[in-house]
């Protein structure tokens, strides 16, 4: 898939000079542009900080920009209304490295939650949901291969496990895009193989926009068909999966030096990521 | 030391807090000793009052039960005004929480609204609510209900407030982000993580409010502290007694209940975890397969486990219970909303407060009500401390020791400390000296508890090193022992000193000496301004305490 812009298709997700500055005075996100087209599985590679949690958040109004526009299915996200924002958000899906479970509900109550956004009122306990819903929610269950656990409380699950309830639970929503922010960064790389290959599944199977975030080369390049590389906030890799070199990725894991010189920690993180990369590259 | 002259020894480092400690603890001795001379309480006034006590006594016994038909009605009646007020008090306290925890509040003005309905609740004792209530709904557990309700937001909002803002969050970022909006999100994600917490309080408060209800009948406000006041009118010993031994029973059956459902709600779950038995292996077998059958053929609702219907049972126990109470008391449930009318004018009319009718007494009332705090306390820990240690099990060796002190406590802690006051009042006669007593009495039985439960928490291998380099028994208490136990002691110490000045604000009302007394004339003669002015200087006296409180326990920490 190319990673050029067409130009001719309206993109479904556009960035457009976006830069978010915290409150604290941290510059997360430093004038990226970003056009991503309906159907591409891309993954967002870059050291913890660089900004790549940020940009996801941005894509469902979790943050707004302090400068630039967001445009998610043609709704320009930085100035919409809350009501939409609510609307926006019931057509994607979210999953966190930390899963977000309920732990002292069950599973299937926990997969309940993600059609919130289609009932009215709150809800509370697995009576309180149409039975269309459970069924719906069992349903979703069997995808991830939980079925069995529905009536488990999520905190009696592993890791791997309540990853899959929350995917369960995202596609709860129907979603078109599925946002994951690093969402095996917890898990043992058994777990992760199985989430990741779940999430390509689903995505295939429901023809989604999906974009991960990842911290570890060798999944993003594995997983991905396109990779988005962010150093310090901004956009410095584009392309395709295929073929990627050596050095453009030692250009993402590379500390700009500032004025200041880099904590020790820095560099060895950068050393250990880089000589990752190069011997996943080698293979 | 050879070799190191003392001028070279290291100092130990001091820093302001120790000061500060020692500045307190200064100022609380001060304050015993003036309160000492203030109540002119005389080493012979505290053992006088303790021959009082024996004759008190022995007038008591035997205790006679013809009244029995009155008194467990009377009885039935506290236990549902302590659950109805409950209720009640947890209704009002679940939005509360959620409007005024940091977390889920709506904005700053609502929070702080909140945080000052609570903190305004904690501060007006349920005993003066109680009163000023009877003025607008009359004698009878109606305004028992309300005082009851309405001073409990305090606790029960405060423990709800910080459940609710200990909650986890990442669950609700996630559902947030499905587009399930604020409120639907909190309802999904931070309720059911609160619920255990929020049963917890309820029952711990519902016991508390046993208690309280037992004493509201004093002001007229229901239940069984009237029966006992009126027997005590007409000197028949033998007849309170009666009515105080039956509450007292009850009393302790509620908190044993209401402690084992606690511990297992806070355990996650009410079936008994642990023994392993024939029985309790076939009712897992039987879960199980009843999970499995749900699942394989995608039952649509939860299984019917044994948990489920444990809890089951539980909340259908409660509503029933809750249903015969209020048509037991013939509360009006509808028209209730119309006397809460009466209850605002009423409280309108304590405005503008008066604080001149009362004048010069107002300030002889505030001392002596801190007087009476300060006294109580020292006394009591004075007695509890050898108490504490003889009802510690890993001090005492021998298990006749440590059972009988806990059993002597538990009996005396079963009791209100307004009973117990009472009783001494109507032994010794008005005045501050037998509510002084029955505080202390109160104090030293609460405390020696606490001790012996921080006593049994201190680590053993301290006291096993000590006790290996030969140290005899003593030695080991105070080099291994104390040390360990002394920082929590202080915090409880301060936290009984709080909760003595509070009981002592409303000991007047049964004539046990101290501010409430004149709260209970002025009530008398209907100078509603007067009482407007009283409770505002038992609000700021409560409230001075609390902050103190924090401040001193900030420094501690």
């Amino acid at each position: 898939m190319a990673s050029s812009n067409s130009g001719e298709r309206v993109p479904l997700i556009r960035l457009a000079g976006v830069s978010k500055r915290f409150p604290n005075g941290t510059l997360a996100l430093d004038n990226v542009n970003l056009d991503v087209q309906r159907g591409e599985l891309l993954s967002l590679i870059g050291l913890s900080g660089s900004g790549k949690s940020t940009l996801l958040r941005h894509l469902n109004g979790l943050h707004q920009p302090t400068a630039g526009e967001v445009f998610v299915e043609g709704l320009n996200v930085s100035k919409a209304k809350t009501s939409e924002l609510r609307e926006l958000r019931r057509n994607i899906g979210f999953v966190f490295q930390l899963f977000g479970l309920v732990g002292r509900a069950t599973c299937l109550e926990n997969v309940l939650t993600g059609a919130l956004g289609r009932l009215r009122g709150p809800r509370y306990g697995i009576w309180s949901y149409p039975k269309q819903m459970r069924r719906e929610a069992f349903e979703h269950l069997d995808r991830v291969g939980l079925a069995s656990q529905a009536y488990q409380r999520a905190d009696t699950l592993s890791g791997g496990q309540m990853q899959r309830v929350a995917i369960a639970r995202s596609l709860m929503q129907r979603p078109k895009i599925m946002l994951a922010d690093e969402p095996v960064a917890s898990l043992d790389p058994e777990s992760s193989a199985q989430v990741l290959e779940l999430l390509l599944r689903v995505a295939t199977e429901e023809n989604m926009t999906v974009i991960v975030t990842l911290h570890q080369v060798e999944l993003a390049v594995g997983w991905a068909k396109r990779i988005v590389g962010l150093r310090d906030g901004q956009v410095v890799l584009d392309r395709g999966a295929t073929g990627l070199t050596q050095h453009d990725v030692m250009d993402v894991y590379r500390r700009v030096d500032h004025e200041s010189t880099p904590k020790p920690s820095f560099a060895a993180e950068n050393a250990n990521l880089t000589q990752l990369a190069q011997t996943q590259l080698q293979k | 030391m050879r070799g190191v002259s003392r001028s070279k020894m290291p100092k130990p480092p001091r820093r302001w807090q120790t000061f500060a400690l020692l500045i307190i603890f200064v100022s609380y001795v001060a304050a015993t000793v003036w309160s000492w001379t203030f109540i002119d309480m005389t080493l012979t006034t505290l053992f006088g009052g303790f021959s009082d006590l024996w004759n008190l006594i022995t007038y008591m016994l035997p205790p006679n039960f013809d009244n029995l038909p009155t008194v467990i009605e009377a009885t039935i009646e506290t236990v549902w005004m302590a659950l109805i007020g409950t209720f009640v008090s947890v209704l009002l306290s679940v939005p509360l929480a959620f409007l005024a925890a940091r977390n889920t509040t709506p904005n700053s003005v609502v929070f702080a609204i909140g945080r000052a309905i609570i903190t305004l609740a904690r501060a007006i004792p349920t005993l003066v609510l109680a009163a000023v209530f009877t003025l607008a709904l009359g004698i009878g557990p109606l305004a028992g209900i309300l005082a009851l309700a309405l001073h409990s937001i305090g606790m029960i909002g405060k423990l709800f407030t910080e459940a609710v803002e200990n909650s986890e969050e990442y669950s609700r970022e996630a559902v947030l982000s499905t587009g399930g909006g604020k409120w639907k999100t909190v309802v999904a994600t931070i309720v059911p993580q609160v619920t255990p917490a929020f049963i917890g309080t309820a029952l711990y408060r519902l016991d508390i409010n046993l208690r309280e209800s037992a004493v509201l009948g004093f002001v007229g406000a229901g239940g069984v502290g009237f029966v006992i006041q009126t027997e005590l009118r007409g000197l028949d010993y033998q007849r309170a007694i009666s009515a105080v031994s039956v509450i007292f029973v009850v009393i302790t059956i509620i908190e044993i209940v209401s402690t084992r459902l606690r511990a297992s709600i806070i355990g996650d779950s009410l079936a008994k975890p642990g023994r392993v038995t024939e029985r309790s292996k076939k009712r897992e077998a039987k879960d199980q397969r009843m999970i499995i059958d749900a699942v394989t053929t995608r039952q649509l609702t939860p299984p019917m486990t044994y948990e489920r219907k444990l809890r089951a049972m539980m909340g259908i126990t409660f509503l029933v219970l809750l249903v015969t109470a209020i048509i037991t008391i013939e509360m009006p449930v509808i028209s209730s909303f119309g006397l809460l009318d009466d209850v605002w004018r009423s409280i309108l009319r304590l405005f503008p407060p008066d604080f001149e009718t009362a004048g010069a007494d107002l300030w002889r009332g505030i001392a002596e009500t801190l007087a009476i705090g300060f006294i109580a306390t020292t006394l009591g820990l004075l007695i509890s401390l050898p108490l504490g240690i003889l009802s510690a099990r890993n001090i005492m060796a021998k298990k006749f020791v440590y059972s009988t002190t806990r059993l002597f406590m538990l009996g005396l802690r079963g009791l209100p400390e307004l009973v117990v006051a009472v009783l001494f009042v109507s032994a010794m006669g008005l005045g501050p000296v037998p509510g002084t007593l029955a505080l202390t009495v109160g104090t030293a039985t609460f405390m020696a508890k606490l001790i012996g439960d921080a006593l049994e928490e201190v680590s053993s291998a301290p006291r096993e090193a000590v006790f290996a380099t030969g140290a005899s028994g003593i030695q080991e208490f105070f080099s291994a022992v104390l040390p360990q136990a002394l920082p929590n002691l202080v915090s409880q110490t301060l936290y009984m000193l709080d909760v003595n000045l509070r009981s002592s604000t409303v000991l007047g009302i049964i004539g046990g000496g101290g501010i409430g007394f004149l709260l209970l004339s002025a009530l008398r003669v209907l100078e509603e301004q007067t009482v407007g002015a009283i409770i505002i200087v038992i609000f700021v006296i409560v409230y001075a305490i609390e902050l103190l409180g924090s401040f001193v326990r900030w420094i501690v920490e």
